[in-house]
């Protein structure tokens, strides 16, 4: 066998088991995921932390209206003290979402902590100086609905080191809903997950 | 005679119609002889949101991670979307009772199936 014909087999059976041996990306069952735990935060805990507080809030009454009418909900603060790099929004939108199909809550996107959430409901009545716009079609002053209650809270991260050397990170997850025309928090909720693994995992 | 004879068919036609598409299930063969579900009680809330507790009990010597997870559906047998469709874990202790309390997502979900697993399987 020739230098060149050896040189090609070697390459072709390199090819086989480099591609044979590659890892290959699978999609989650979110619904069912069996993966490994991690230190750091994923998509289980925020499920976890949100479905503990939106079965809390539900069965505390919080949100059950005299009236039966829906409480407008402002979201506030949600502070991220973890040392990972995390969107708030990960926890709130899910707990947004499932309160609104509660029947009891609807969300105001008008108003914020750093200004309205979607801006469009300010910036189109600048439309009213407009003579191009139809000016039946914009809209009146005083339409906008002001908060009942508001959301905040903060997310906790506490490292503490094992004596055989392992690592335990805890979260909190702490919330509370507050009625904005007395100052008064209705609802208080604080989920908590530990986690306990390698003392070189990095949980951020 | 005549009369009991038609009670009896009533309870028949009833028994027959009764919703019975709600239930618990313990989904792992491992554990089902280990887990004991003893009631379960549901009712609906002044808010119209039903409410439903599973009351069990662990019969083993050893302490269990377990994990539930609720479908919800509307009376036509709808699903209705929900964050408690996931699993969540829950703790039962070695020879003691546990209790599952859930509220419906909304006053929609009115039949609902929860399945127990192991957590991990």
């Amino acid at each position: 066998m020739k230098r060149s014909q050896i040189a090609a087999v070697l390459m072709a059976a390199a090819i086989t088991l480099m591609t044979g041996c590659a890892d290959k990306t699978e999609r989650i069952d979110i619904n069912n995921d069996e993966g490994a735990q991690v230190m750091g935060l994923d998509y289980r805990d925020f499920n976890q932390a949100a479905a503990d507080a939106v079965q809390s809030m539900l069965k505390s009454g919080a949100l059950d209206k005299k009236s039966g009418d829906r409480y407008v909900l402002a979201i506030s603060r949600i502070t991220n003290d973890t040392m990972q790099h995390i969107d708030t929004d990960q926890l709130i939108k899910k707990i947004r979402i499932e309160l609104l199909r509660s029947g009891k809550v609807v969300v105001t996107t008008a108003v914020g902590i750093d200004g309205a959430e979607d801006k469009m409901a300010k910036e189109a009545r600048k439309l009213r100086e407009d003579a191009e716009f139809n000016q039946r079609t914009v809209q009146e002053e005083g339409q906008l609905i002001a908060p009942d209650m508001s959301l905040s809270g903060k997310i906790i991260q506490r490292n503490v080191k094992m004596d055989d050397g392992k690592q335990q990170v805890e979260y909190y997850f702490m919330l509370s809903l507050t009625e904005i025309k007395t100052g008064l928090a209705w609802w208080e909720g604080e989920t908590v997950i530990g986690k306990r693994g390698s003392g070189k995992s990095v949980s951020w | 005679m005549r009369i009991y004879s038609l009670i009896f068919a009533l309870l028949l036609i009833f028994g027959g119609c009764a919703d019975n598409s709600s239930y618990v299930k313990v989904v792992d063969s491992s554990i089902d002889r280990d887990i004991d579900i003893e009631d379960i009680k549901e009712r609906v809330r002044e808010d119209g949101l039903k409410e439903v507790q599973v009351m069990g009990e662990n019969d083993t010597d050893e302490y269990m991670l377990l994990r539930y997870r609720v479908v919800w559906q509307d009376k036509d047998g709808f699903d209705v979307p929900s964050i408690s469709s996931s699993w969540r874990d829950f703790p039962v202790h070695k020879n003691s009772n546990f209790t599952i309390n859930i509220i419906a997502p909304n006053k929609e979900a009115q039949k609902y199936q929860l399945f127990i697993n192991r957590q991990g399987e």
